[in-house]
């Protein structure tokens, strides 16, 4: 039999994992070797596709058997009782879970212009209640896991799509309930026909964009070099005098940070490297600056 | 019985009427239910051994095939695969924590009954397969291999298990049962593209 070799070249580690997925589709790893099975499949394509192919092959051993007649009536009967769990995603069974009370649809008025993805149908509720702002409201959406903008509005709607549904997992209800809001408003930016996105590179590394529509302005960076520990990225509003406002500092997550900016009459942004504390005015030149 | 089982369908229309159950009526998993509760019942019976546990299996995991049948994905596999997998998966773990439970009760003849319960003679596992296409791949493996792959599957023990079943170095246990499946994959031809 040839050896398994995989990409994963010469380590031999990651080559153990792999040896290990047979195992894993017989159930016959103990927790350790489970764990260790699980971190690969969770990074690795190739090893979710081998691990499939394992349980096929697990399955073939299966030989069909009748199962006992009553047990037909009572199955049948218990999913009459039972409610089916929506989405794709495992963390979301330990969610809503089996309250027979909750029928099929989400009950929910789809205003969404994002398409007809069944999870998008439920971010609705406190339509119109957006964030009432007087000023600057700086909202921070960075502490989630967010797909990369694309180069048109549609796809950053269907990046919005995606994320919504991943961040209703989080189980605390108002969080939940303000990641709505905010998608609710992200959705009507989308919506609006004079909204633009402007990028550029960030000095230094990464990449910024800003969605402007109106008076909202939905900021995105990627790949932002880790800073010194005395040092935090500051976004500031850029207005038509050429004015700067700050709208806060930007938490970053691997390099990522997103900032919802409401009722702002800015023209772009930009971001400078500031005191950890912030400044009142920008300190230092900025590393990017988005304007139209 | 009124509807017999649709063990014939082909796996396109298994899989479609798994689709068509998610976010439907509770009565379009009638037919689910007939296509896949011997897939489910039949690899409970292959760890469990006893039809008493194998039938509470069964109805645990057809219930969480319908609860969870949005998350079914055919590109990913074939809903008997799925099945299986969640029968298997559900099956072990309660070997596993009756074992844990009788290792604390009555270590020393209850440890024994048990293992001889679960010994697994490979030409009883042949015979159960007669027909299947696996069985003419199972043939394809090395004496050694067979033995590994067998008892681990039929007795859902871990490597460790294994390796202590058949008196083997756990490393040896591992390349036979890796090497036992991936000959049995390229047999079965589980490819996908």
């Amino acid at each position: 039999m040839a050896d398994e070799t995989t990409g994963t070249g010469t380590d031999g580690l990651a080559g153990d994992v792999w040896d290990l997925l047979p195992g894993y589709a017989l159930g016959a790893l103990d927790d350790a070797d489970r764990e260790a099975v699980e971190r690969l499949l969770a990074s690795d394509a190739d090893a979710r596709r081998a691990l499939d192919e394992y349980r096929d092959v697990v399955a073939a051993f299966v030989v069909e058997a009748e199962p006992p007649a009553a047990l037909r009536a009572s199955v049948l009967a218990q999913v009459q009782d039972t409610a089916q769990l929506h989405g794709p995603t495992a963390e979301a069974a330990s969610a809503p879970a089996a309250s027979p009370a909750a029928p099929a649809a989400p009950p929910a008025a789809p205003a969404s212009p994002a398409g007809p993805d069944p999870e998008q149908g439920s971010v609705v509720s406190a339509a119109g209640t957006a964030p009432s702002s007087g000023g600057a409201e700086v909202v921070d959406l960075a502490s989630r896991r967010r797909r990369r903008w694309g180069t048109a509005v549609a796809a950053v709607a269907a990046a919005f799509a995606i994320a919504v549904p991943t961040t209703v997992a989080v189980q605390v209800s108002a969080e939940r309930d303000r990641l709505r809001e905010q998608a609710q408003v992200v959705s009507e930016m989308l919506a609006d026909p004079d909204s633009s996105i402007l990028r550029g590179a960030v000095q230094g590394g990464g990449e910024a964009s800003v969605l402007v529509a109106g008076d909202d302005m939905l900021f995105r960076a990627d790949d932002l070099p880790a800073l010194d520990a005395d040092q935090a990225y500051q976004l500031w509003v850029v207005e038509g005098d050429g004015s700067v406002s700050s709208a806060g500092l930007l938490a970053t997550h691997d390099g990522q940070a997103t900032s919802l900016v409401q009722g702002q009459h800015g023209v772009g942004m930009a971001v400078s490297v500031e005191p950890k504390s912030g400044s009142e005015q920008p300190t230092t030149a900025p590393i990017v600056v988005l304007g139209a | 019985m009124a509807s017999p089982p649709v063990r014939t369908s082909s796996r396109e229309s298994v899989d479609a009427l798994l689709v068509a159950c998610a976010g439907g009526d509770p009565s379009s998993f009638t037919p689910v239910y007939d296509a896949l509760g011997p897939v489910a019942y039949g690899a409970s019976l292959g760890v469990l051994r006893d039809p008493d546990h194998a039938a509470e299996v069964t109805q645990e995991v057809m219930v969480e095939v319908w609860q969870t049948a949005s998350r079914f994905d055919a590109a990913r596999g074939s809903a008997r695969t799925w099945v299986a997998t969640l029968a298997r998966r559900r099956a072990v773990d309660r070997v596993r924590s009756e074992q844990a439970h009788r290792d604390r009760d009555q270590r020393d003849t209850d440890l024994r009954t048990n293992e001889a319960e679960r010994d697994v003679v490979v030409e009883d596992v042949e015979r159960r397969l007669e027909g299947s296409a696996v069985r003419r791949c199972i043939e394809g493996l090395t004496p050694t291999q067979r033995e590994a792959v067998v008892v681990a599957y039929y007795g859902g023990l871990t490597y460790r298990e294994v390796a202590e079943r058949l008196d083997k170095a756990l490393p040896t246990v591992k390349s036979r049962i890796r090497d036992g499946l991936n000959r049995l994959r390229d047999c079965l031809e589980v490819g996908r593209g």
